[in-house]
């Protein structure tokens, strides 16, 4: 039985999709690469009827998804290559920033490693645990738990004003 | 982790870009039609490659090999000469008594042993079943040796094949 298409599927991909979107960003190398790997994700999450709540799988879902994407791609390594390349070049905003100190820590967090940065993205706007992030990501707990701690403090001490 | 409170803070103040109008019609276009596992569509769809004809073959090289042993256990049996019949009452007997002794009196299971050589994890899966779980499939090398031996006689057979065992343990979401 298949979970009837009006039942608030709008409601939860407005409420996800934008972290969603930033989470994909690893692996694609513009916003049109991350929004297929997020559209095809959810559709597949969607469609196995799991618990929206369940953040962790929904995750778990979009990076498999992205991973899936890259394998299948036989020019995968010139691919890489050219994410790497173009991330910096793209200026495509992930974040919407209302003044000059949220711009400035939208770039701080964009300048983060990768590994680090999706650990960030999915405690601080998706407020997944530790536990969580790391059953996703399929790492542990604890480096989970410390590459957020080196996340911040790399953020703060780039913050920071220079003299 | 207090020293990152107020940066945390303004950290979640950071909004995301909302999601467009055009990537609502494509999951809306993508809900609408029919679920074909989404392979045909997508190549690149799934969410770890299942890689079933492999496990399958090296399965039914274990099941294969283990059925042609017990044939041949059998066929030893079977033709093995009779020990203990010298009445002529033998027509009497039904075939199964008169297999039985020589059985018994062949080739017993001596020995199994299992050697892992190989331990792959492949990380996270969805349950090919309808429960659609999340499993973690490890994948295990191995070799199977069985040892059969008859005691009166001293003779054994030993039959050694490579198997593949797939573990799925089952993981937890908070």
């Amino acid at each position: 039985m298949e979970r009837t298409l009006d039942e608030n599927w709008k409601t939860c991909f407005a409420q996800l999709g934008p972290a969603l979107l930033l989470f994909a960003r690893r692996w694609a190398n513009c916003r049109a690469d991350a929004e297929d790997i997020v559209q095809e994700a959810f559709v597949r999450f969607w469609r196995r009827q799991h618990s929206i709540e369940n953040r962790a799988l929904l995750y778990a879902t979009v990076r498999s998804t992205a991973l899936d994407r890259l394998r299948s791609d036989q020019r995968r390594a010139r691919r890489e290559a050219a994410v790497a390349l173009d991330r910096d070049e793209h200026s495509e905003p992930c974040f919407s920033t209302a003044d000059e100190g949220q711009q400035l820590l939208a770039a701080a967090v964009e300048r983060l490693p990768d590994e680090q940065r999706e650990v960030v993205i999915l405690k601080v706007w998706n407020e997944l645990t530790f536990a969580e992030i790391a059953t996703v990501l399929e790492i542990s707990q604890n480096t989970a738990a410390s590459r957020y701690r080196y996340a911040l403090g790399a953020l703060k001490k780039s913050l920071q004003p220079h003299e | 982790m207090n020293d990152f409170s107020e940066l945390e803070s303004e950290l979640k103040r950071l909004r995301p870009t909302e999601v467009g109008d055009a990537l609502f019609q494509r999951v809306e276009r993508a809900l609408l039609r029919p679920d074909k596992t989404a392979t045909a569509e997508t190549p690149g769809a799934g969410i770890i490659p299942r890689q079933p004809s492999r496990t399958g073959t090296w399965w039914s090289l274990g099941l294969g090999l283990t059925a042609a042993t017990v044939l041949i256990l059998l066929g030893l049996g079977f033709f093995a000469p009779p020990q203990t019949k010298t009445t002529p009452t033998v027509a009497q007997e039904t075939p199964a008594a008169s297999t039985s002794p020589s059985l018994t009196s062949g080739l017993q299971p001596s020995a199994l042993t299992q050697t892992v050589y190989r331990q792959r994890d492949e990380g996270l899966v969805f349950s090919p079943n309808q429960s659609e779980r999340l499993l973690r499939r490890v994948r295990y090398d191995t070799r199977e040796t069985m040892q059969w031996r008859n005691p009166q006689t001293g003779a054994s057979l030993r039959v050694s094949y490579p198997a593949e065992q797939v573990v799925l343990t089952p993981v937890s979401f908070q």
